[in-house]
């Protein structure tokens, strides 16, 4: 069929499709990131003494200076996180002791089912019982021991802690790294400027400016590791030069001398760039922190490199795509485990001929939730798109890689090609990259009182979440779950239905007293008590946040982000002390329909039709709705719910919505920035199964609504509408994100101009003040013949929320919930 | 007095014309340019083999049956069997329910005793038993459409679409001038099958016409859809003499349209209209409508035809091009 697409379908180079097929093989047979988890610990057990400061830089330092050089026939770039492409990497001081006491610890017959077992993620002897002992070194030391030493009562208090600070303790993570500073300066720079800060110290000595003298040296030790590693490169290349063909030879020598340049030195050109790019990307990940951080504007900066090597004739467009191409395979190979399978699940899956890669899919993006933003303005307020937007843009459309995900600014001075091509890699490529409107995040900026050159130079990290790219300390945590956890929407709707009893976990919940659905006068005192659930729910959340920085600026610094980001060699702080520029702390609300659909259909049976009884609500409730069918029934056919910009349902979840992000948005945030309420869930589905039966017609169990989107079966009218309900939230005020994430069928986008009529439904969205979009194309028919035949359908990618995944790696469950969904089938 | 009384309440009464629809869809990509909502009318002149939507067919509203979402009537303690003066509704074998909560017997419908009372449609709460349509007015249709007013940038806009349209002239005039009036893009979707003074009085105020030729042989055209094809042809001829904008809509169904020397007519005939053609959009045949004839309690008469594959369909497109048309698949 002829498709309006050929002029994109470029074919891969031979290098580039080697690489993506050096990923394929490695996928069956990867290794756990061991090394780095055994230099950090042998560098803590032997400098118990230091700073944590200290400690950090000193063991940052030794990585760099001991890892090992791995250089590959296939490799265009260099650095992986680990010593072997695609090492799997995790953080030995953020994972419990119970986790490789059951685990390492089993059995040796389970063990190797699990660990040594084709498709298994290899585990050799001597890695397993060097953890074990590692393991055992960092019970009473970890991230999760620290925490509970300073803020005891959250933990007491039954989980109320945001995720970071789980029970075992997580880095924050969620930032823009200054990739640009480190691309355009360099490390050898920063070390010069940590070195006269510390010259004009010693001249005042002062209380204050000691700490800073500390901070400064720490950085010293890192930009010297960082240099020094480059150089290790270099000669790793040399060495590898030797024995290649005349070819190869000559190309690692070229490597080599730019090698033995960067780092210290600013990029000279295109390979550079994104040379540096890599290796501060592995700089970030060894630092433990690679969370969900997010190389920020990278076409910003690696566009006149690449337009200057192609105007010099030192690339043709080709070599420079191909390079694109090399970096987006090199840097979705810094993967993490994420989430931590047990032997019981890898033995099964082993069973089943799954390996453990094929595990890790369905929960997250597998490169740990970065996402790469592209586009945007300058600080002077022009369109900032170049040939490295395009071609970042066609290295994903031709690859068709899910990680790490994507985002594209639009604004009014986005490119027509540009546009053309976001829609038609996001038809292709289930949501990536998703679209973010300039308008609404810009002006949220500024509502967190950033100037508006700051402003205008916003990344997104993680999912759908915004900061100032490289200037900003972000974190991010869910506000409100399920189970424990701070309240969320649907929590305090729970709260004025079953009062302070928890009828999923039994027991009680941590909120202020409350009454039971029906004790309830009217309608207005449900409301009452929801503002009031709220207001305890921000101000139990907010504390935990300010605790949990507390956390990490006691005991482990982030000299990674510090060395970079803007303000932190200003002011002579780390970024947990408070030296970035901006510092913000998102939160993020769930079940936007569940929660306000349940409240709609209290007002409406209960209060304005009086059919229903508050009672007999409760009661079915209660039962999960058995006995009751035709009230659920009832429910589900007479309740006018969310998605139909019908002007009630709509306003129950705009007023909901503007209370959280009203309460939320007014606290003081850690480091004194702002706290930042958004809208995003990516686990309705395992969320669901621990939420009791909802008003809304849900039975115990069952599927949230997905982050702010209608229930699908909710949508009864179009697309169209459903859209304009969404648009409805108050998108500025969530400035930590959210997406409206629709399914199109496959028929919807079949005609030529299909692509304009995206985007003309993207900027309707737009226009009605949303903040992000997202899109896959995905027919029911091709997902139930993947789900047949998943060997054939590998590049099959979905949109989950904030990040999108190959839906053959997901649980049957998300597979079933994604062909759910509400499709525009046309 | 009382005369011009009545001439003005009788144009009160005209602009708000009542209607019989069935549906109202937004983001309707495939009717025309832009994003576009499209008001289906009900009643249909022609009967076509391959129609997609059976509902669209008669004027009167009929019983839809959705058994997926009958819950069993046990539940319902059968209220739709109760309502029903005719006794065609009884109760199915017991089936397993999909939700596995054990055996239920859904609700089954004798259709030969079926009057479309729709008495049923009123007592079932889960809405399986449903009404294949609804009345309406010019004023609730305007409002409706109105609010998807935000998207119809770029040459989007309003699709009338059928059933036919042109059936229910007085309800689709004064909505296209109803619309007309505030600016929006106006598609008509129409078999064409309507008296040609109707296409000239409604003409101001479509800004396109999606026309459809089924077939250039009459008798095979009645034969697949009921009636012949003259009148349709001379409407298409009329309108392109007077100037209005056709898109023309070919479906090829193998076995009956996808003969080359009978499309190579309908290629003829387009060319043959001159400027007034912007398009023609080459539609394959698809099965999507089938499993609506269940809910109707027809039968579905194409079973033993399958969609075109995409090679025949680029030879067709091809082949309409090489009359000069400016043509697109889909």
């Amino acid at each position: 069929m002829v498709t309006i697409m050929s002029k994109f379908d470029v074919p891969l180079s031979k290098r580039a499709q080697a690489l993506k097929d050096k990923r394929a093989r490695i996928n069956k047979d990867l290794r756990l990131n061991v090394e780095r988890n055994r230099i950090i610990t042998e560098y803590y057990k032997a400098h118990e003494n230091q700073h944590p400061l200290y400690k950090r830089a000193g063991y940052l330092n030794t990585w760099c200076t001991t890892r090992k050089i791995t250089i590959e026939d296939e490799d265009i770039f260099f650095g992986d996180a680990g010593p072997t492409c695609r090492s799997l990497h995790f953080d030995i001081e953020q994972t419990p002791h119970s986790w490789f006491a059951s685990n390492f610890g089993d059995t040796d017959e389970r063990f190797r089912a699990a660990w040594q077992a084709p498709g298994s993620i290899w585990v050799s002897d001597e890695e397993r019982a060097y953890l074990l002992e590692a393991a055992d070194y960092w019970v009473g030391k970890d991230i999760g021991a620290t925490a509970r030493g300073i803020m005891p009562d959250f933990f007491e208090a039954g989980g109320a802690p945001p995720f970071f600070m789980d029970a075992n303790g997580t880095y924050p993570g969620h930032f823009n790294p200054n990739y640009e500073k480190a691309v355009t300066v360099g490390f050898g720079a920063v070390r010069r400027e940590a070195l006269e800060k510390i010259d004009e110290i010693v001249k005042h000595t002062t209380h204050d400016n000691t700490r800073k003298e500390m901070f400064y040296r720490a950085i010293v030790r890192v930009c010297d590791g960082m240099i020094a590693m480059s150089k290790r490169y270099a000669e790793g290349c040399r060495e590898a030069a030797k024995s290649a063909s005349p070819e190869r030879r000559e190309e690692l020598l070229k490597r080599a001398e730019s090698l033995d340049w960067i780092l210290e030195n600013p990029a000279r050109n295109l390979w550079e760039g994104l040379q540096i790019v890599l290796f501060y990307q592995n700089l970030i990940t060894a630092d433990g922190t690679h969370w969900a951080d997010s190389p920020g504007l990278i076409d910003s900066f690696l566009g006149p490199l690449a337009e200057n090597d192609i105007k010099t004739g030192a690339l043709t467009v080709e070599g420079a795509q191909e390079l694109f191409d090399a970096f987006l395979l090199q840097i979705g190979n810094q993967i993490i485990m994420f989430p931590k399978p047990n032997n019981d699940q890898l033995i099964e899956a082993h069973a089943n001929g799954k390996t453990m890669f094929d595990l890790q899919g369905g929960m997250q993006n597998i490169a740990a939730g970065s996402l790469i933003t592209i586009g945007g303005q300058t600080v002077d307020g022009k369109g900032d798109y170049s040939i490295a937007t395009e071609m970042m843009l066609l290295a994903y459309y031709r690859l068709r890689v899910a990680e790490p995900s994507l985002a594209l600014r639009v604004n009014k001075f986005t490119p027509e090609r540009i546009w053309e091509l976001g829609v038609e890699c996001s038809k292709r490529l289930g949501g990536m990259p998703q679209f973010n409107n300039d308008d609404v995040i810009i002006q949220s900026m500024l509502d967190r009182g950033v100037p508006i050159e700051d402003a205008r130079r916003y990344a997104v990290f993680g999912c759908v979440e915004p900061a100032i790219s490289g200037k900003e300390w972000s974190m991010a945590a869910n506000c409100g779950m399920y189970g424990g956890g701070p309240p969320g929407l649907l929590s305090t709707v729970q709260s004025i239905i079953f009062g302070n009893y928890n009828p999923m976990m039994g027991g009680e919940t941590p909120g202020p007293a409350a009454k039971k659905l029906y004790e309830y006068e009217s309608f207005e005192e449900i409301k009452t008590e929801i503002e009031a659930q709220v207001k305890a729910g921000v101000d139990r959340a907010s504390r935990a946040y300010q605790w949990a920085a507390l956390v990490f600026e006691t005991a482990w610094p982030c000299l990674s982000a510090s060395t970079m980001t803007d303000g932190c060699m200003e002011s002579g702080k780390d970024v947990t002390w408070g030296g970035a520029k901006y510092n913000g702390m998102g939160s993020m609300f769930n079940a936007v329909a569940t929660a306000g659909d349940s409240l709609m259909t209290i007002k409406k049976l209960c209060f304005d039709d009086k059919t229903v009884s508050l009672r007999e609500l409760y009661d079915a409730l209660v039962a999960n709705w058995e006995g009751y069918e035709m009230l659920r029934q009832k429910v589900l056919n007479e309740v006018p719910f969310y998605g139909n910009d019908n002007p009630e349902p709509d306003s129950i979840v705009e007023w909901m919505t503007n209370l959280w992000a009203d309460e939320f948005n007014s606290r003081p945030g850690p480091n004194n920035g702002e706290c930042n309420m958004g809208a995003l869930d990516l686990y309705w589905v395992s969320g669901g199964k621990r939420t009791w039966a909802t008003p809304d017609g849900r039975r115990t169990g069952d599927p949230l609504s997905p982050s702010s989107d209608p229930r699908p079966e909710a949508v009864k009218n179009g697309p169209l509408l459903y859209v304009k309900s969404v648009a409805k939230m108050p998108w500025v005020k969530l400035r930590c994100g959210g997406a409206i994430n629709l399914r199109l069928d496959a028929n919807a986008v079949r005609s030529e101009e299909s692509t304009a009529k995206v985007r003309d439904l993207i900027q309707s969205y737009f226009t009605m003040g949303g903040i992000q979009f997202h899109f896959t194309v995905a027919d029911t028919a091709v997902m139930r013949a993947a789900q047949k035949n998943p060997q054939d359908y590998q590049d099959l990618v979905v949109r989950i929320a904030g990040f999108s995944a190959y839906f053959t790696h997901l649980p049957v469950d998300d597979q079933e919930n994604y062909i759910a969904r509400y499709e525009i089938a046309v | 007095m009382m005369s011009a009384g009545a001439s003005q309440s009788n144009t009160a009464h005209a602009e708000n014309a009542a209607g019989r629809i069935y549906d109202i869809q937004g983001y309707a990509v495939h009717d025309g340019p832009g994003i576009r909502t499209t008001v289906y009318t009900k009643g249909c002149p022609l009967k076509c083999l391959w129609c997609h939507s059976p509902e669209s067919q008669r004027y009167e509203l009929e019983l839809g049956y959705l058994a997926v979402k009958c819950i069993g009537t046990d539940l319902c303690e059968n209220a739709c069997i109760k309502a029903c003066p005719q006794g065609a509704i009884s109760r199915d074998e017991p089936k397993a329910a999909l939700d596995g909560s054990g055996m239920i017997q859904k609700a089954t419908i004798d259709r030969s005793k079926c009057k479309n009372c729709l008495s049923c449609t009123g007592a079932c709460v889960t809405k399986a038993l449903y009404a294949t349509g609804w009345e309406t007015t010019v004023d609730e249709v305007y409002d409706r459409l109105s609010r998807d007013r935000d998207f119809f940038k770029n040459g989007g806009g309003i699709t009338i679409s059928g059933g036919e349209a042109m059936a229910q002239f007085p309800f689709t005039l004064n909505l296209a001038k109803r619309l007309k009036g505030d600016g929006v893009h106006i598609c008509l979707d129409t078999t064409g099958h309507a008296p040609a003074e109707r296409y000239e009085e409604i003409m101001p105020y479509i800004d396109l016409f999606l026309y459809d030729i089924k077939h250039m042989d009459s008798a095979k055209h009645k034969r697949f859809t009921g009636v012949g094809n003259e009148l349709i042809l001379e409407n298409a001829r009329f309108l392109a003499k007077r100037g209005a904008a056709l898109q023309i809509r070919v479906v090829v169904i193998p076995k009956l349209t996808d003969n080359e020397a009978d499309l190579r007519k309908t290629a003829e005939f387009c060319a043959s209209l001159g400027e007034a053609v912007k398009l023609v959009q080459v539609l394959p045949y698809h099965k999507t409508g089938r499993m609506k004839y269940d809910r109707l309690g027809w039968r579905y008469k194409l079973t033993n035809v399958e969609p075109p594959d995409d090679g025949f369909m680029e030879e067709v497109l091809e082949m309409f091009r090489s009359y000069g048309l400016n043509c697109r698949l889909h």
